[in-house]
C-alpha cells in the first residue's frame, strides 16, 4: 500500500511529532507509515482521514499485489 | 490506545533492576555450580523422589537449597517486567512490534531447542533444559528493544532531512 501522508503533512505544514500528538500515536508510527513500512489499522487511517479532511482513499492507495 | 494485559510503564525500571543482577548471578551459580549455604533449609514439596538418606515424599517437607529457586524467580519477575510493561507512549505500531517479536522469539527459541535435541544428550541436555526455560524471554527482549531502537534510528534520520 502506498500513501501520500508526507505530502498531506507538507501541505498542512505540520511535523511528524505534531501530527503524532494530534492523532494520539507515536512519532515512530507516523514515520513508519510514511516510509511504507507500516500499514495502519482502519481506526488510525480514519483518524488521519478526519484530521486532513480527506477521504481515506485519497491518502492511502492500494498497490498491485496487496 | 487501550492496552490490555500489559504492565504499567514504571514496572520496566524495576524489571531491569531485577533482571541484570539475577542474570549475572544465575550464570555464576550455573557455571560454578554454586549454592549459598545460608539458603539451606527445609521446604514444602509436592513430590520429591528418593535421595541418599531420604524416602520419596508426597506433600511434605524436604531439605533443599533455595539459591536456584530465588535467582530463578527474580530473573523471571525481572524479565516479565522488562518484556511486558507498556512503552512510555503506547500505540498500535509498538503493539505490532511487540507481537512480532514474541512470534520471532518463539521460533528462535524452539529452533535452538531442536538443534540442542540433536547435539546434546544425557546429563548435558539437562543444562540445555535449564537455559531453555529462560531464553525465550531473553530472545524476546533483545528483538523487541532492537526493533524499537531501529524505529527510533530511522526517526532521527528523518529529522535531519526535515531540516
Amino acid at each position: 500500500m502506498k500513501n501520500n501522508l508526507k505530502v498531506e503533512r507538507a501541505i498542512k505544514n505540520i511535523t511528524q511529532e505534531e501530527l503524532a500528538k494530534q492523532i494520539g500515536v507515536t512519532r515512530q508510527a507516523i514515520n513508519s507509515i510514511e516510509l511504507g513500512k507500516y500499514v495502519p489499522s482502519t481506526i488510525l487511517a480514519l483518524k488521519l482521514s478526519r484530521y486532513f479532511n480527506k477521504a481515506v482513499n485519497e491518502i492511502f492507495f492500494i498497490e498491485e499485489g496487496d | 490506545m487501550k492496552t490490555k494485559l500489559l504492565l504499567p510503564n514504571h514496572f520496566k525500571k524495576v524489571g531491569w533492576i531485577l533482571l541484570v543482577p539475577s542474570t549475572l548471578l544465575g550464570l555464576f551459580i550455573i557455571i560454578f555450580d554454586y549454592e549459598f549455604r545460608f539458603l539451606d533449609t527445609k521446604v514444602f514439596t509436592i513430590y520429591s523422589g528418593s535421595g541418599f538418606f531420604q524416602d520419596p515424599v508426597f506433600f511434605g517437607l524436604i531439605k533443599a537449597n533455595l539459591t536456584g529457586t530465588l535467582v530463578g524467580i527474580l530473573f523471571l519477575t525481572g524479565a516479565i517486567f522488562v518484556a511486558f510493561s507498556k512503552a512510555k507512549r503506547e500505540d498500535e505500531f509498538i503493539a505490532k512490534i511487540r507481537l512480532e517479536s514474541l512470534l520471532w522469539a518463539t521460533y528462535i527459541n524452539y529452533g535452538v531447542l531442536v538443534l540442542c535435541f540433536l547435539f546434546f544428550y544425557e546429563f548435558e541436555f539437562l543444562y540445555v533444559m535449564i537455559f531453555n526455560m529462560f531464553t525465550i524471554l531473553i530472545f524476546f527482549i533483545i528483538r523487541y528493544y532492537y526493533m524499537l531502537y531501529k524505529a527510533n534510528k530511522s526517526l532521527s534520520h528523518e529529522k535531519q532531512s526535515e531540516g
